[in-house]
């Protein structure tokens, strides 16, 4: 797994130069909470070279609202909208309530305190 | 323009075996704009895997994240685990992993086929292929002791052996079951009533599956090959069992249908190499290792590109467990591909999309 690290600030630039549709299939979007600060990753392996596997990541605070990159990646909104449920990450233009019901415990798999 | 209407299908709907809930605006009876929401059925299972059991452990809760690709789930995990410890499987556990993971192919596949069947009005159809899948889920339960949720793939290797008589049982239902599934392909292929209502309903073209990270047989129906079979010859040795990858290039329910067929034909040849030539080693590699570091691995499911990233820390228990179910990497293209149907197509085309909202939620 070649890891590549990137920033909120970058994020959208760095994807940007390296994804290519016709080349790249975006997998899933992760996040490992590490206590104070959230690990988030973007996956990608390469059409021709599938086994190479290819991780963005940066670290975040919990409150920090990461870029929405599905005007790069159209399907991407699926896994931010996951995330932004499951961990309760704050991302642009996501709303909640796709994974979890309106009602349920907000970000259940972030580490209970 | 017509006038516009907003309906409901699902969660709970004769046509729908999943809770899966879409909303569409139609124009009268065309479909323009579909909203999908899959939150009926979180079990919270990556949370469990990482605070109430061990790392040995997870295979099994894995197992049960989905009765359709128990199997998928169980050897991915289990894969993923090997990493994060440093071992490898035993050769003959590779080649009993694929043999489950294509008799579960063959069940998944017919299951789906029957449903699209059912939902196109065909109930006859819907029957035959479910008593021809009957064979399928015996052989499992003959190889791993349950019909489903198989606890077959454990860290390190498998838990069970396969002997001498239940490959031969198998040899003998897959001799039965080719003449059906010609019989299956030859009415999915020309009945009149099937090819109208299923060609040219919910295609999508190459580039939109590519555009939209599609996988599985939805991907390849529409001509864009990927198959993890082809990919990751590290964890299981496919190309030595005789894989070889099937596409179509409609993109349609009809194209679906057919490549589902064609990779049955695939999963018996694989079946048959395996069995032909079977290794002989250990079941399990043995190790006293915790997990430390991340690991991801990928498999191919009956429904596609299975996804597990892990990270250990060096204790029983994992830091984190992600896992991305085929039906998940598909959504954004089920919502797109209604568009421009008629709503009356809308439960063959879900059919056809072999949802598993079961492993979409966890």
């Amino acid at each position: 797994m070649n890891k590549i690290e990137t920033s909120v600030d970058s994020l959208k630039k760095d994807i940007g130069a390296f994804y290519k549709p016709d080349l790249h299939h975006f997998m899933v979007m992760n996040a490992v909470d590490l206590g104070d600060k959230i690990e988030l990753q973007w996956f990608f392996c390469n059409y021709a070279f599938p086994s190479a596997v290819t991780t963005f990541y940066t670290l975040i605070s919990p409150d920090t609202e990461v870029p929405d990159i599905s005007d790069i990646v159209p399907s991407a909104w699926v896994a931010q909208a996951e995330l932004a449920d499951l961990m309760n990450i704050n991302i642009e233009n996501t709303k909640k309530g796709f994974v979890l019901e309106p009602d349920f415990e907000s970000g259940p798999l972030r580490k209970k305190k | 323009m017509g006038k516009q209407y907003e309906i409901p299908l699902g969660a709970q709907h004769i046509s729908l075996l999943e809770p899966l809930h879409f909303k569409f605006t139609t124009e009268n009876e065309k479909i323009i704009s579909t909203d999908a929401n899959v939150y009926y059925v979180h079990r919270g299972i990556e949370e469990a895997c990482c605070t109430k059991f061990k790392f040995r452990q997870v295979s099994f809760v894995v197992g049960r994240v989905c009765g359709l690709c128990s199997i998928s789930h169980s050897t991915a995990y289990s894969q993923v685990a090997e990493k994060l410890v440093n071992i490898e499987a035993p050769l003959r556990a590779k080649y009993l992993r694929m043999l489950v993971i294509e008799l579960d192919r063959i069940h998944s596949h017919l299951l789906c086929l029957s449903h699209v069947a059912e939902n196109a009005g065909f109930e006859a159809l819907f029957m035959k292929t479910m008593q021809y899948r009957e064979f399928s889920m015996e052989m499992l339960e003959a190889v791993c002791g349950n019909r489903i949720q198989y606890d077959f793939s454990i860290v390190g290797g498998v838990a069970r052996d396969l002997k001498a008589e239940v490959a031969g049982m198998i040899l003998q239902r897959l001799k039965t079951f080719l003449p059906q599934l010609d019989e299956l392909v030859d009415i999915f292929q020309n009945n009149w009533t099937l090819s109208l209502k299923n060609k040219g309903a919910g295609a999508i073209t190459r580039e939109a599956a590519m555009r939209l990270n599609v996988v599985g047989p939805f991907a390849r129906a529409a001509g864009l090959a990927i198959d993890v079979r082809n990919e990751t010859e590290d964890l299981l040795p496919w190309k030595e069992v005789g894989f070889e990858m099937v596409t179509d290039t409609t993109g349609d329910v009809y194209a679906r249908n057919m490549v589902r067929l064609r990779e049955l034909y695939i999963s018996i040849r694989i079946i048959r190499n395996i069995i032909a030539s079977l290794p002989e080693s250990a079941l399990v590699t043995e190790t006293k290792a915790f997990p430390d570091g991340e690991a991801v691995v990928r498999l191919e499911a009956p429904r596609g590109e299975l996804f597990y990233y892990a990270k250990g820390n060096k204790t029983q228990m994992l830091e984190r467990l992600k896992i991305k179910a085929p039906t998940f990497s598909n959504v954004a293209a089920m919502v797109e591909a209604f568009t421009g149907n008629e709503y009356g197509s809308a439960p063959a085309i879900i059919a056809s999309y072999d949802p598993c909202l079961s492993c979409t939620s966890r």
